[in-house]
């Protein structure tokens, strides 16, 4: 009933593949089995958004999928928005506007931010924290946050 | 005379940031876990009080992966219980034991503890130990927890009365009875918990022979390590306390935990690195909670609404036992000192008192009382105002000491050195517009279906706290000092070392900003390394809104007493006199002849012998120095929060419209990481005073330990946050700063409840309890709106 | 925590999937979306012996219109209903509650037919099924049934599927031009679990309303229509008095409970105000 299964990510690019069993989250897999631990886990019960990734190009919270049941998935995790020299625009706009404090809740925010600017590349306030309202911050009291969050749209709406 | 820009005082921006931002950070949870770990669970009393009769094991040791699982009287031959030492008359020390054994006392209380190959697993073997309790009658509410016939939850302890104090001014009664009028209020706070995002964990490797190395998600890791090997019974020179990344921590990884010393215990009991990471449901049931207080208060004014005399009934609920460091006179104590806020108020007596009850153990949790503390005072206020039908920030200016009058002492002996009340509350005003806003709003306080209000907060806030300060509480276990090492490396580089642990507050940056301006070298050349107690000097470490206090503080001396060093050896390299030589930019030279100077690294390899210029006569090697820093009594800040709302008149939510805080915290190191600090404490304190609550039943049942049923603000509840700040340095601190951390919270609470009061103004509702659900402030309406008929 | 141990097959269709429900019955569970099961799985609330995802069921992934009726299959996902053209053309209401449900992150996983067959007393969608005169498709090896939705969800966590059965699909009526529709909900933070929730939907024909559909949730121990309530507005020309008279119909036909969120009283006075905007909002084509 739990023998382990080879599963198969596609993560940040990279064919990635691990043995492991039906029910390990897919947080865990990427955190433990494949040593992807900018990913944070902060409930299991999908409501805090410290786990959340791009599967197959949307935002979902690793903590309620599988790893199984996501195999062959194409997965992007916060490690793979850096390049080596330079921020992605995104994280550039946290670290100029203090958009984080302990880190904790950052790689969620980062990825949610992600999917929302390209679907809304030009937000107003009330709609930045709608779409900032499931993940849950204890640090910053999110005023930084969404200010990040106008500049990085600013800043990539800027470069084209 | 220097012409370089103070790093303090500028908004640099962290350092931490890149690898946090990149996911690179190591978390307790991240960190490398070797082959052989042991992964622990506990098993949970699912009774708030019960007799353990008898645990069966076998089940769980049938599992494959499971190693084995231990009890309390086995944890008992490794860990002594575990007890915070008060001092304080009339307190009762109690012992804990790291697992229960014979009775548990609260739902949660470990009973169990499964070792096995996995977390996974683990869960698994915790589902299969069967344990078999004879349940008790539960004293689960604070109410009632001191009568007579409520269930005792230490058989020691009367009345479950861990501690009770008072206090009085001389001729109190005279001028309590001689006042015009006096208000009678209870205040009820309800219990919240911290709820970082990220939960405990630790991780304890052991080294040759009995060398530990114990990782924990901590804000205390020297206090951490004397705890282990005094419970433990284990050499403290063989333990190191190292602190990861911490997820947040605000007082509640300020407590050690029973489970570290499990952890640390087994690990050297079995000689193999042994884990453990907390999940959300646990971190709810068993953290720390607070804020579970009554407040019954009497207060006596003049028809100025001048406040003759105060007096505070205080009741706080300490859970099942008392925590380590703090014991449970924190709550009490802080409140009951702290009510009288920036106020004259000169009569004043209280009763004040810590009960235990079969629910979590309460500790300090950011603001530690001064949020409900202030909701009672602030509330008072309020009230006297509308009596009198007075403005409520006309009352306040009237009541506080002006700024011209400091420094001055309090009614219970605490110093106000320097300060901006006045000054805070009137900018406050300003930035909100507080006047157009009462001019504009109409008497029943209704605009389109909405109550709309405006509420203050204007208050001081402890920080800084040294010995004397944790002595006048109790705490003779609390050093009160930290303390900074700081070198200068032959290559010229400095490490600065400080007895303090990071969660978040940019220490990294910070700190680094005070030694490169004492030293007089450039920000990038300085490193700062905390954490870690194989390296870092002993200290009180971090909670209190303490670090740029004491952590400042020891840096400025220590980095101050390499300084002279450098310049002495300069100065005789340099056939110059001591004072005529310039330490600016990571370079000494001659006043008024830069060129003519030497760079640290010239000094430094001096200092380490390492070129051919000597040291003066008389002068040690080495360029390294330490020094301590034990702030008098405490540092009081102060702040105004204003708050503009709306209630909604059907469904009763509450909407934030317009938020302003004042806040002086003495001398800025980093204006942009004190905003980020006063935003993170107002949104706990909104949520606090809104949604959070951990709600017992009557047989001591959590009802809510999911973070789907205990709600935390999210973006969409809180505004943006209009803050500026007054700089009032302090005259007692080296430095010049106060404490920060906790204001934000501090004035939250207070603030958003007398603005809910102020919409419900024109509909007689008394506001004087918390969290204001829809639920309660629905019925409030309707049920006043009936009257009103 | 960590979910117990469970088995794991991804039929490739749905025939598979009937086969591997029909060998597992109590212990086999549907994973579409898992947002709303994974949770109580984490919490070990719910420990299927058989996990049977319909995620690779080609099969089951199609949105169309089928004689007046909007059919969704059950791997349609929240996100793409929410998206869809379609969607918003013949079935508006499904369109303004869909927003309320979870988050994006949970709506870009979760399905239509997963949160109804879910069960949850407090889905949105399940006051949308009722408003819209849903028709749920139940699947089960050896044949399937239709129900419709007013008698579908019962109290609990429970719905009209049974062990060895799924949800297969769900066909929701479309909506006409002149139809008036409004979803609005309220808890006890900005966004979150709802504490109450009410669907609105009118037949106008000019100012005349032929038909109504109230659906409430937070009303009962399961989502319900409040027929009181829509017999009033039927054959009214759905002005204030005819509100307010539904709005008091409303308050006096609902049994809610109370539970650690909210207690009977406020939700019986705040589910007729929310009718009252609902009402107003649906009427005026605009936000109050």
């Amino acid at each position: 009933m739990s023998e382990k299964v080879e599963i198969t990510l596609t993560v940040n690019g990279q064919k990635r593949s691990a043995l492991a069993e039906p029910r390990m989250l897919l947080a865990d897999f990427l955190r433990h089995e494949l040593g992807l631990r900018g990913t944070h886990i902060g409930c299991e019960h999908g409501v805090c958004g410290a786990c959340t990734i791009l599967l197959d190009g949307r935002t979902a919270r690793s903590c309620l999928h599988f790893a199984i049941a996501v195999d062959g998935a194409v997965i992007d995790t916060v490690e793979g928005m850096a390049s080596a020299d330079n921020l992605h625009p995104i994280q550039e706009a946290f670290h100029q506007n203090h958009a984080l404090q302990c880190g904790y809740c950052t790689s969620g925010f980062l990825l949610t931010t992600l999917e929302f600017l390209r679907r809304n590349p030009d937000p107003d306030e009330a709609e930045i924290r709608r779409a900032l309202t499931n993940n849950l911050c204890r640090c910053t009291g999110y005023t930084n946050i969404v200010k990040a969050v106008a500049a990085a749209a600013a800043a990539m709406r800027a470069a084209g | 005379m220097t012409s370089t820009v103070p790093y303090i005082g500028q908004a640099m921006l962290r350092r931490e940031d890149d690898y946090l931002l990149r996911g690179q950070g190591h978390f307790i949870d991240d960190l490398p876990t070797p082959m052989g770990t042991l992964h622990l669970g506990f098993v949970l009393s699912p009774h708030a009080h019960a007799r353990i009769v008898a645990i069966d094991t076998s089940p769980a040791l049938a599992l494959d992966g499971v190693v084995t699982v231990l009890t309390g009287d086995d944890l008992a031959k490794h860990v002594k219980p575990i007890v915070a030492e008060i001092e304080f008359p009339g307190y009762h020390p109690h012992g804990r034991d790291v697992i229960a054994r014979d009775k548990v006392r609260f739902v949660g209380e470990a009973v169990a503890v499964v070792v096995t190959r996995s977390p996974y697993l683990a869960q698994d073997a915790i589902e299969l130990v069967e344990v078999e309790y004879d349940p008790l009658p539960a004293a689960a509410k604070l109410e009632g927890a001191n009568a007579p016939d409520a269930p005792q939850v230490h058989d020691t302890i009367p009345n479950n009365t861990i501690f009770q104090g008072d206090f009085t001014t001389p001729d109190f009664e005279a001028a309590f009875s001689g006042a015009t009028h006096v208000i009678r209020e209870r205040f009820r706070s309800g219990r919240v918990g911290g709820v970082p995002l990220e939960p405990r964990g630790c991780l304890a490797l052991p080294e040759h022979g009995d060398n530990l190395v114990f990782y924990s998600s901590t804000q205390v890791p020297h206090l951490a390590r004397t705890a282990l090997a005094r419970f433990m019974d284990h050499p403290e020179s063989r333990i190191r306390v190292i602190v990861p990344e911490v997820g947040g921590g605000f007082g509640t990884k300020a407590q050690i935990y029973p489970e570290e010393f499990t952890v640390a215990a087994l690990a050297l009991h079995f000689r193999q690195p042994v884990k453990w990471i907390q999940d959300r449901r646990e971190e709810l049931l068993t953290d720390i909670h607070a804020r579970d207080h009554i407040y019954d208060m009497e207060i006596a004014f003049d028809d100025q609404g001048i406040v003759q005399a105060l007096r505070g009934d205080i009741t706080t609920n300490a859970g099942a036992y008392s925590t380590l460091p703090f014991g449970c006179t924190l709550e009490t104590t802080g409140g009951a000192r702290m009510v009288v806020g920036p106020y004259r108020i000169t009569n004043y007596a209280y009763q004040a008192r810590a009960l235990a009850t079969h629910t979590a153990p309460s500790g300090a949790y950011r603001g530690v009382a001064q949020p409900t503390c202030f909701m009672a005072i602030e509330g008072l206020m309020d009230r006297i105002a509308r009596w009198l039908e007075l403005d409520p920030a006309e009352v306040r200016l009237r009541n506080m000491v002006p700024t011209a009058e400091l420094p001055w002492v309090n009614v219970v002996g605490v110093r106000y050195d320097t300060g901006s009340f006045v000054e805070s509350l009137q900018r406050a005003m300003e930035l909100i517009d507080y006047k157009g806003f009462r001019q504009s709003q109409p008497a029943n306080r209704l605009v389109n279906g909405k109550y709309r209000g405006i509420g203050i907060a204007s208050f001081t806030e402890v920080s800084g706290t040294g010995s004397p300060g944790w002595r006048a509480r109790g705490l003779v276990r609390l050093p009160g000092f930290d303390s900074g090492l700081v070198t200068v490396e032959p290559t010229g580089m400095v490490t600065a070392y400080v007895s303090h642990a990071h969660g978040g507050q940019g220490h990294y940056t910070t700190f680094a900003q005070v030694v490169a301006d004492a030293l007089g070298t450039n920000f990038e050349d300085v490193t700062i390394i905390e954490g870690d107690t194989a390296t870092t000097p002993y200290g009180t470490n971090t909670f209190a809104s303490r670090s740029a206090v004491t952590g400042g503080g020891a840096l400025i001396r220590a980095a101050t007493k390499v300084q002279d060093k450098m310049r002495r050896i300069a100065a005789h390299i340099l056939e110059a006199a001591d004072e005529d030589i310039v330490i600016e930019a990571g370079r000494a030279h001659v006043a008024g002849v830069p060129q003519h100077g030497l760079s640290f690294m010239e000094i430094a390899e001096t200092a380490y012998s390492m070129n051919n210029y000597t040291l003066p006569e008389g002068e040690e090697f080495g360029l390294e120095e330490n020094d301590y820093y034990d702030p008098p009594l405490v540092t009081m800040a102060n702040a105004a929060h204003i708050v503009q709302l709306s209630v909604d008149a059907e469904d009763g939510r509450v909407e934030i419209e317009d938020y302003a805080v004042v806040h002086d915290c003495g001398r800025l190191i980093n204006p942009m990481i004190v905003d980020g600090q006063i935003h993170g404490g107002a949104a706990q304190g909104i949520g606090e005073a809104l949604m959070e609550e951990f709600i017992y039943d009557d047989e001591g049942q959590l009802q809510n330990a999911t973070l789907l049923d205990y709600l935390l603000p999210t973006a969409e509840d809180v505004p943006l946050f209009k803050v500026e700040h007054i700089q009032s340095p302090s005259i007692d601190t080296v430095g010049g700063f106060k404490g920060v951390g906790e204001g934000g919270l501090i004035g939250a609470v207070p603030a958003v409840l007398n603005a809910v009061a102020d919409a419900l103004a024109g509909l007689d509702i008394n506001i004087n309890r918390k969290p204001l659900r829809p639920n309660l402030l629905s019925n409030l309406i309707r049920e006043a709106r009936r009257k009103a008929v | 925590m960590k979910p117990a141990p469970f088995a794991f097959c991804a039929p490739r269709d749905l025939a598979g999937v009937l086969d591997a429900l029909a060998e597992h019955g109590e212990d086999g569970r549907i994973l579409a979306g898992g947002q709303s099961l994974v949770p109580l799985m984490n919490l070990r609330l719910v420990r299927p012996e058989m996990l049977i995802s319909i995620n690779r069921c080609d099969d089951l992934d199609y949105l169309r219109l089928n004689d007046g009726h909007l059919v969704c299959g059950a791997r349609v996902r929240q996100a793409t209903a929410e998206e869809s053209d379609l969607v918003q053309r013949e079935c508006p209401l499904l369109a303004k509650a869909l927003p309320y449900v979870g988050g994006q992150a949970n709506r870009n996983r979760g399905t239509v037919c997963g949160s109804l067959a879910h069960g949850d007393p407090l889905a949105e969608l399940a006051a949308v099924a009722l408003a819209l005169d849903g028709e749920m498709y139940i699947a089960a090896k050896g044949g399937g049934r239709s129900v419709p939705a007013a008698n579908f969800f019962l109290d609990g966590l429970a719905t009209a599927v049974g062990a060895g059965e799924m949800l297969e699909a769900v066909a929701f009526q479309r909506q006409g031009a002149n139809e008036r529709s409004a979803f609005l909900e309220m808890g006890n933070r900005k966004h979150g679990f709802a504490v109450a929730a009410v669907a609105v939907r009118l037949g106008m024909d000019g100012g005349h309303c032929d038909f109504a559909r109230i659906a409430m949730l937070g009303a009962s121990e399961a989502a319900q229509r409040i027929g009181e309530a829509e017999d009033i507005l039927t054959a009214s020309n759905v002005d204030e008095t005819t509100i307010e008279a539904a709005v008091a119909a409303a308050r006096a036909a609902v049994q809610p409970p109370s539970d650690l969120h909210a207690d009977a009283e406020f939700r019986r006075h705040v589910l007729g105000a929310l009718l009252g905007r609902a009402l107003r909002q649906a009427m005026t084509g605009e936000a109050q």
